[in-house]
């Protein structure tokens, strides 16, 4: 295999990108300086080398705790639960948030055989019992699918007796839609979420 | 609103067409194996992007062929402003389905259901009274699917759950790791059951006219038979609880058969001749000229739910269905479609003689192998 065919290759196999946009993307880069495709090809490697997940949460991390654990400054009071380590990232860009990440790494999912052992549950658990009450709410941020929603009602069950409070992201209604054309079980949730103003 | 253009591209036997339908609708006559129920089928296709017939995608590819396409142009009528462009091809490789409504992929397949707001009536309806309970059930989840904002959506989230629910029993797993499946089931499934009694609750009594008119006299029944017991319960809150109720009853029975015993996948939709004082089930007693009327009777309602929900004239598509009726039947049916505020009308027929709809109104087009003459 020639090295044009062995990137398109490569290319090919990462999710969302065909087999012509592989090639569109080889075709780029050949017209690109080599010092670009170079510097590209090093962001690669150093992902590889350096990125892996932090010890006490599973974010990514290029040393032993993510910049988010070794940040004095979070509020270690309240944890947030998240099913995937690039989710941290969509939370943390709201800057609303001022807590510390749990990342399972996964959903419940027993049709493809994933249950608690398979995920990041029993450092969850760990983690919440060894704070000695310290950590005091469990945000669940785990996404509003049929799975998510199961992995957020096992987690509250075995949370809730160690005592902290856990609570779920609301769901309703996206920002900037108009009520008539967003469906009803999306209404119904963002009804029963209701807030006093 | 009608279906104004179709466009054909190896779909079965039917390989490439351009054709344009009359307002009024046309009667396909045609012999045996010809092509004439293909031609149904793929308009139909449009409505629901499945085969009425139950056949798989990729078996309605033409004789060799990579990709079909069907494409289907409506114009506005009093009912319907607008008219809309809908497109759906198959391809064999990677089995992918493509939508587009005006020229628009959807964010979601289900979002292009229903555009023609079609009714397909043929010979296998009378499945729908012989069959076991899954035929009734397909029925009612295409109907409402059709008619119901949100039911799709409850469907899909139920069947999921289901799944994983019958999964995490199979496996053996622990009661704490089966019930947290129990939330998103309970949920999904009491939309579900809200809305098949509703829409069998409102609708029976129509069911029973149209019964009473095709058959000309005898009454029949629909009754909603949920697996979950309901009796007391109004609101879905209620209905919510009853399931809840259900599982916990059928827990130690579930986790020795390692499925979900309760909930609207075991439902069922009673049908019965309901004069001479004791109610007969037509699926056990009914003679075949009942039962066939039985399933026209309920293919008029969902006629009528069209009507009534998406304020469309429903466009209706009869697949050869007065072969296996008896002329007074026959005659009765063809009065009730031109009594009733219906659409565009497609038929397909062996011979002339069976084309009597609209007072011989419909203009007449051949198919031989597939081929239509227009
Ligand atoms: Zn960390």
């Amino acid at each position: 295999m020639s090295a044009i065919d062995r990137l398109s290759d490569e290319f090919s196999r990462l999710p969302g990108i065909g087999s012509k946009t592989a090639l569109r993307l080889v075709h780029h880069l050949m017209k690109a300086s080599k010092d670009d495709t170079r510097r590209l090809a090093r962001a690669l490697v150093d992902v590889a080398d350096k990125v892996r997940a932090c010890d006490v949460c599973g974010n990514f991390s290029e040393h032993d705790l993510c910049e988010i654990c070794s940040n004095p400054r979070r509020d270690v009071s309240v944890l947030c639960v998240v099913e995937e380590a690039y989710e941290v990232g969509a939370i943390e860009r709201t800057g609303q948030f001022r807590g510390l990440f749990h990342v399972l790494g996964g959903r419940l999912s027993p049709l493809d055989g994933i249950g608690p052992d398979e995920l990041n549950v029993a450092t969850l658990l760990r983690r919440i019992d060894g704070s000695r009450g310290e950590i005091r709410e469990v945000i669940i941020a785990t996404n509003a699918s049929v799975e998510g929603e199961a992995t957020s009602v096992f987690l509250e069950q075995e949370i809730s007796p160690m005592g902290p409070r856990v609570t779920r992201l609301a769901r309703g209604i996206p920002v900037g839609s108009d009520l008539e054309y967003v469906d009803g079980t999306t209404i119904a949730q963002a009804l029963a979420g209701r807030r006093e103003m | 609103m009608h279906l104004s253009a179709l466009s054909l591209r190896h779909f079965r036997n039917l390989r490439n067409q351009e054709l344009e339908l009359p307002r009024e609708g046309v009667a396909l006559i045609g012999d045996n194996a010809q092509g004439k129920s293909n031609f149904l089928e793929a308009i139909y296709y449009l409505e629901t992007l499945r085969s009425f017939r139950g056949a798989r995608d990729a078996q309605m590819l033409g004789f060799g062929e990579e990709v079909f396409r069907v494409v289907g142009t409506t114009e506005g009528g009093d009912d319907e402003p607008r008219g809309v462009q809908v497109a759906a091809a198959f391809q064999k490789k990677g089995k992918r389905k493509k939508v587009s409504v005006d020229g628009t992929e959807p964010d979601r397949l289900t979002d292009a259901l229903g555009h023609l707001s079609a009714v397909i009536f043929s010979p296998s309806d009378v499945d729908l009274v012989s069959g076991g309970p899954s035929e009734r059930r397909r029925f009612l989840d295409i109907v409402l699917s059709l008619n119901e904002p949100g039911y799709v959506r409850a469907l899909s989230d139920y069947r999921k759950s289901l799944s994983r629910r019958n999964a995490a029993l199979r496996a053996g797993q622990p009661w704490s790791l089966v019930s947290v499946w129990d939330q998103g089931l309970i949920r999904a499934g009491a939309e579900i059951m809200v809305a098949r009694r509703d829409w069998i609750g409102t609708r029976a009594s129509a069911f029973g006219d149209y019964y009473a008119r095709v058959s000309g006299g005898r009454r029949a029944r629909m009754t909603y038979r949920p697996n979950v017991s309901l009796e007391d319960a109004a609101s879905t809150d209620a209905v919510e609880h009853a399931f809840r109720e259900a599982l916990e009853a059928a827990r130690d029975r579930e986790a020795r058969r390692g499925v979900t015993v309760a909930g609207p996948h075991r439902d069922d939709v009673r049908l019965q001749l309901s004069d001479e004082g004791d109610d007969l089930d037509l699926r056990d007693y009914g003679s075949g000229g009942q039962r066939r009327t039985a399933a026209l009777a309920l293919r008029l309602v969902e006629a009528m739910t069209i009507r009534e929900r998406r304020s469309r004239r429903p466009m209706i598509l009869l697949d050869d269905v007065f072969a296996e009726l008896d002329g007074g039947r026959s005659e009765r049916i063809l009065e009730l479609m031109d009594g009733e505020d219906t659409g565009q009308v497609v038929l397909t027929a062996p011979k002339d003689a069976d084309v009597r709809i609209r007072r011989d109104a419909l203009p007449r087009w051949r198919i031989q192998a597939g081929e239509i003459t227009t």
